[in-house]
């Protein structure tokens, strides 16, 4: 393992954050290693998406632009990963950790028969070793593995935890060829619903709103609007969801998502262990609730009692002063 | 058709989960083991689609665990699962990720199968990398996410959860598909399906039955625990009584400023 590859997800012509992220891990690892860094990106755009990854630390950035890969599911990008990784020898992979990013990962892994790392927040390298910290057990316990008995190994990587770093003008464009095959998976349509362009998982900021919301209108009023002004997403309790105030993907904690990001505000969650191990690794958590005696108190770094009803609107205000100030 | 659901074996979410320091795995005694709550959803969908079909299809719940889950697993066909198959073997003991979805991969191959549903994520490992590996190793397509499930003229048709909405996407049988949790809202077995579970078929099967060609449990996996650590507990923070939503808002405010975060 001395080269890392990286796979690009993307979407309408930009890459997702969660994988520049990953892009800007594999250089330090890379460096220890001796190796070079490889971004994979295929199907539709690609070849925009590289170019605007050049800004990046990539040496290679290798390109399969093909319109047609999106109808097929995730195995035309599994097929680009797996050339790209085959021929540049033993390699450690990395994938964000995110819907697409774990189908790729997971699958990429198996063909190859690697070991997988799942939702890494740490790489270093030891004696020539790659070694990737996971918190596990809702955080509770944070493990460092290496892999074995493997040429190749995968990474997940926690999104918004590795920093972004520029670059510029490093990454040589290669074109990758097809693989040839055909597909027997059919992407039939695909329809965007009322939610935030961010999921909760990537997103650095997330508002999150609980059974203190009373119903589903403060999820497309008052929190979308707050999480609008900091260019992030609304995540939700499970008590929220349960009542159908949103869907199930945007519900944070041990049956949900588990995320970090560098802000959290809870408005209207009281906090519970199942929701704790969720969010607890947020760089910032502020909690508005009513009542001082919440669970969350205990590891919130911010409780303002009040009505969130009073406070949201007031604060959603201030915030967009501030951000409209400095733009 | 043949449908086959695996399902974890999990601590209870509320009970104390820890990692034995020496053996730098998960401790499952003295802790109260439960079906991965995640997996339930799946043989619902499981359950739906058979009675739908109506057509002698049947469910077999596939677990790899400890011969003492197989009392657990029981309550899998207590939701009304025709029979269930546990891959138990004490060389399996110290499977990473990898190990266990070859394994589990095997295993399945080594009866009939039509359609493979799985959970999205387990509540202790949260990979969620096992659908994918299971489907490669299977040499199925694998169908992600679904909120939805049809089978019909060969083809399994699901709506798959996407960050923003949802896609429909199909592939030919056989098939795997990991089902959410809002594809439906699983049953409680009925005391007529726990008393009919006593009598369903949970069969055993070895290691060397599978006839693989690769080393799993602790010597085979791809990967190494190096060190175990415990993260520094986040303190008891700042708490501010707001008199108005003004007041509230500017405390909030102040602290993002004084953090940087605005
Ligand atoms: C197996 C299992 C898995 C679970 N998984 C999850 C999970 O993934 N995620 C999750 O979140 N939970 C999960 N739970 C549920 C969890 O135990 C809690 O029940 C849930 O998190 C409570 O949600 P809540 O904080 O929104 O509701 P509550 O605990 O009811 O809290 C509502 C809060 O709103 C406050 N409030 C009310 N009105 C206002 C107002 N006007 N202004 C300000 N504050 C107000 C109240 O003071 C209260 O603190 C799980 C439980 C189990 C058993
Ligand atoms: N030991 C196991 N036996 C059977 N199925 C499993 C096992 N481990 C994981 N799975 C399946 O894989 C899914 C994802 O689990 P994981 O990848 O561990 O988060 C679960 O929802 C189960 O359906």
């Amino acid at each position: 393992m001395k080269h890392v590859v990286v796979f690009i997800e993307h979407k309408n012509g930009g890459a997702r954050r969660s994988s520049i992220e990953a892009l800007c891990a594999a250089r330090p690892v890379a460096d220890a290693l001796g190796g070079a860094v490889h971004a994979v990106v295929a199907g539709a755009q690609a070849a925009a998406v590289a170019e605007a990854l050049k800004a990046y630390p990539a040496d290679r950035i290798h390109v399969l632009d093909d319109a047609s890969l999106a109808k097929a599911g995730v195995d035309p990008l599994v097929d680009a990963l797996e050339s790209v990784a085959r021929a540049a020898g033993p390699a450690l992979v990395l994938v964000a950790n995110t819907m697409i990013g774990r189908d790729v990962g997971s699958r990429f892994a198996a063909r190859v028969d690697a070991g997988i790392n799942a939702d890494v927040t740490g790489i270093e390298v030891r004696d020539g070793r790659v070694a990737c910290r996971s918190p596990k057990l809702g955080g509770s316990t944070i493990t460092t593995c290496a892999f074995k008995n493997t040429d190749y190994g995968v990474a997940t990587l926690r999104p918004n935890v590795f920093a972004v770093t520029a670059a510029p003008g490093q990454g040589e464009i290669v074109a990758l060829a097809p693989s040839g095959k055909s597909y027997v998976v059919t992407v039939e349509d695909e329809v965007e619903e009322a939610a935030p362009e961010l999921g909760v998982e990537e997103a650095s900021v997330v508002v999150s709103g609980g059974r203190g919301m009373g119903g589903p209108e403060p999820f497309t009023g008052m929190l979308h609007d707050l999480a609008e002004a900091f260019g992030g997403a609304v995540g939700a309790s499970r008590a929220a969801v349960d009542a159908g105030w949103i869907s199930h993907g945007h519900q944070v904690g041990q049956t949900g998502k588990t995320i970090s990001p560098q802000l959290y505000i809870a408005v209207g969650i009281s906090g519970a262990i199942q929701h704790k191990v969720g969010m607890r690794t947020a760089a910032t958590i502020v909690a508005i609730n009513k009542d001082a005696g919440v669970p969350i108190a205990d590891f919130a770094d911010l409780l303002v009692v009040g009505d969130a009803f009073a406070i949201v609107p007031e604060l959603t205000k201030l915030v967009r002063e501030a951000k409209a100030v400095h733009a | 058709m043949k449908i086959v659901v695996t399902v974890k074996l999990v601590p209870d979410t509320n009970a104390d989960k820890r990692i034995d320091p020496a053996t730098k795995r998960l401790v499952r005694t003295g802790v109260d083991i439960v079906l991965n709550p995640f997996d339930e959803y799946a043989i619902e969908a499981a359950l739906q689609l058979r009675d739908a079909l109506a057509d002698g299809s049947t469910v077999t719940i596939f677990s790899m665990t400890p011969e003492s889950g197989r009392e657990i697993v029981r309550k899998a066909l207590a939701m009304g699962a025709d029979d269930a198959v546990i891959l138990s073997d004490p060389g399996l003991a110290g499977s990473d990720v990898w190990a266990t979805a070859y394994a589990i991969a095997h295993g399945i191959k080594a009866g009939e199968f039509d359609l493979v549903l799985t959970g999205t994520q387990s509540t202790d490992a949260i990979s969620g990398d096992l659908p994918g590996m299971l489907a490669e190793y299977l040499g199925i397509p694998a169908l992600t996410y679904a909120r939805e499930l049809h089978v019909a003229d060969g083809r399994l048709r699901i709506k798959r959860e996407t960050e923003t909405g949802y896609q429909t996407v199909s592939a030919p049988l056989p098939a795997l598909a990991s089902v959410t949790k809002s594809a439906n809202e699983p049953r409680y077995p009925s005391l007529k399906g726990i008393m009919g579970a006593k009598k369903k078929d949970i069969r055993s099967l070895a290691l060397a039955e599978l006839g693989l060609t690769k080393a799993v449990g602790g010597d085979g996996a791809r990967t190494e625990v190096l060190a175990l650590a415990t993260p520094p507990a986040r303190e008891h923070g700042r708490t501010v009584t707001a008199a108005d939503g003004a007041a509230g808002a500017r405390a909030v405010f102040d602290f993002l400023q004084s953090r940087h975060l605005l």
